[in-house]
């Protein structure tokens, strides 16, 4: 399995009380593989996209990816992991303010010490893929939300992660860009081979994955 | 420096706002060093230029000539030194009105008769003669000429001018070398006594006479011994006119650092998304460090470079004037070195902030 989620459990203290935002949960998903994670808001869905993503610890279970066991890991080498292995969509598309199409892309590549002559041209290649060959030099603020999105998959792509988490990535767009987008993005972690989880709201897109894990239970108390 | 650079494009409105105050902050410290320089130079260059050492003064003068009266019991177990060459030395200030009827205020400096402190041959002939007086370059500017009379105020003794030295005031006053002999005239009238200000030492070698030398001699000769930095605390006006400076110029350091130091703390607040989008994707905590560092250096490097450069033009243009102003490059690089460290330092708040930033902060929205 390219992500192997077992027991998670997440808790956060709230005052004198501890919150469970995920109980317990186990989740697996195999390379090439697509799944839908939905669930009513507050069932933990976010967070346990943050856990499989390496931006948070678990209170208890293990995280696997691409085969090791990465919950121990130390800060340094998780975030080294989080640069090539996993590649993550968010719901806003997150792109920063002053860098281009093309930089937000080439970015990825930089902070992991690999922006060559090689990687420009897969972040031109990406791009021609999400089909912005015609925006590469604008800026966010010249870009359509459908855009963003697309240069955000293009950047989560961008070091050929083993696992792609995707976190609502067509909420902020209007239904037919929404279905566009999760089109793209469904397309691409296929041709890609990519491990995906997909966290949404959204019937159609948890249609279009192979698979869709419900979180029902909301987050509980116990003090 | 990816993110950094692009960023600085970006918002270049706002840089250019703080640039714009750290560089006004440089410009003043430039021109604040160039003026405490010129200060100091007009206090204390005469003596500066003097080829001796040390000064043996009348204890607890301070190096104050007017309070230090020394006689030839003094100077006596000075001179039986061995390798230790001693001049008496008369210090006093002094007006003189010359041929014209202009008024020119003197720092009289009395010398003995082939004193070393009397270096050039011209300077030595001069003193070696019947009484006069060899002037500072600056005092040619005010007309006067070799040959004049100065009438000196208060004795009315009536001195030629018999050549002009290199440029040098002590206590904001151009200097005037006269025979030791002649200064006493001036100075003590017919009651001189043989009385003069302090005795000016040196080891034959022209280094400084050794600590141990100093404190036997002290004893004997009932003189206490300055090094030359330390009389020039002696100087009219000197200690108030440095520490003013360096207050001031302490002040706008302080203010530039903690001016540098909360725009990018504030800059730091605004782009805590974008860190841990940055961390969120693999930059390591050094790498958004390194960015943020970097950026800030260009800012102050710039900023500084450029106030310290339009100083220094100001500088030029104003140091020909009577405005007293003396540009060095090392002293200024000092200057500007510090408020760029400094200027750093306040930067410190910001980075630690950076370094904290939580990478899952990057599930929220950055554009």
């Amino acid at each position: 399995m390219s992500l192997q989620l077992n027991g998670i459990t997440v808790t956060v203290r709230d005052g004198r009380t501890d919150l469970i935002i995920v109980d317990g949960v186990d989740l697996a998903v195999a390379a090439g593989e697509t799944v839908a994670l939905t669930g009513p808001s507050g069932s933990g869905k976010s967070t346990l996209l943050s856990v499989a993503g390496l931006l948070l610890r678990p209170t208890a279970g293990r995280v696997t990816v691409a085969g090791v066991d990465v919950t121990d890991l130390k800060d340094r080498a998780r975030t080294r992991l989080r640069g090539t292995t996993i590649g993550v969509v968010y719901q806003a598309a997150n792109l920063l303010p002053s860098l281009t199409a093309r930089q937000q892309v080439e970015v990825v590549a930089h902070v992991n010490g690999r922006l060559d002559r090689t990687a420009r041209g897969r972040v031109v290649e990406l791009l021609t893929r999400v089909g912005l060959e015609d925006r590469l030099d604008a800026r966010p603020g010249e870009l359509s939300g459908g855009e963003r999105q697309r240069v955000a998959l293009a950047r989560a792509l961008m070091m050929e992660p083993t696992v792609l988490l995707a976190d609502e990535p067509t909420a902020a767009l209007d239904p037919a860009r929404a279905a566009e987008v999760n089109a793209l993005l469904l397309e691409e972690a296929g041709r890609w081979g990519t491990a995906t989880l997909l966290v949404t709201h959204d019937g159609a897109d948890a249609a279009g994955a192979d698979r869709e894990i419900r979180l029902e239970r909301p987050a509980s108390i116990v003090v | 420096m990816y993110v950094a650079l692009r960023d600085l494009r970006a918002a270049r409105g706002r840089f250019a706002l703080v640039g714009l105050v750290i560089a006004l902050v440089a410009f003043m410290t430039t021109l604040l060093t160039g003026l405490a320089a010129g200060l100091v130079d007009d206090g204390i260059s005469g003596l500066r230029q003097l080829p001796l050492t040390q000064l043996a003064m009348e204890p607890s003068s301070g190096g104050t000539f007017s309070r230090s009266v020394l006689t030839e019991e003094n100077l006596a177990p000075w001179r039986a030194v061995d390798g230790v060459e001693a001049s008496p030395i008369g210090v006093s200030f002094a007006n003189a009105k010359d041929p014209r009827g202009k008024t020119v205020s003197i720092a009289l400096l009395g010398v003995d008769e082939g004193s070393f402190l009397a270096t050039r041959p011209e300077a030595r002939d001069a003193l070696a003669g019947p009484p006069g007086l060899v002037l500072s370059h600056e005092l040619k500017e005010e007309g006067i000429e070799v040959g004049d009379e100065l009438v000196v105020a208060g004795s009315d003794i009536r001195l030629p001018v018999l050549g002009f030295t290199y440029a040098g005031s002590y206590g904001h006053v151009d200097i005037a070398f006269t025979q030791l002999t002649t200064w006493q005239q001036v100075f003590y009238g017919d009651s001189a006594r043989g009385r003069f200000s302090a005795v000016a030492l040196r080891n034959e070698g022209g280094e400084e006479v050794p600590a141990a030398t100093v404190a036997r001699v002290d004893r004997a000769a009932g003189t206490e011994t300055l090094t030359k930095t330390e009389a020039y605390a002696g100087s009219p006006g000197y200690s108030g006119e440095t520490q003013t400076m360096s207050l001031i110029r302490g002040f706008l350091l302080v203010i530039s650092a903690l001016v540098v130091g909360a725009f990018f703390t504030v800059w730091t607040v605004q782009r805590t998304r974008q860190i841990a989008l940055l961390k969120a994707i693999g930059a390591s905590t050094s790498y958004v460090v390194r960015d943020a560092l970097g950026q800030m250096a260009v800012v102050l490097v710039a900023a500084t470079a450029t106030g310290a450069a339009l100083a220094w033009l100001l500088g030029l243009a104003i140091s020909g004037t009577d405005v007293p102003f003396r540009l060095e490059l090392m002293p200024v690089l000092g200057a500007v070195s510090l408020l760029f460290t400094l200027g750093l330092a306040g930067c410190l708040a910001a980075v630690r902030r950076i370094t904290r930033v939580d990478p899952a902060g990057a599930l929220r929205q950055v554009d």
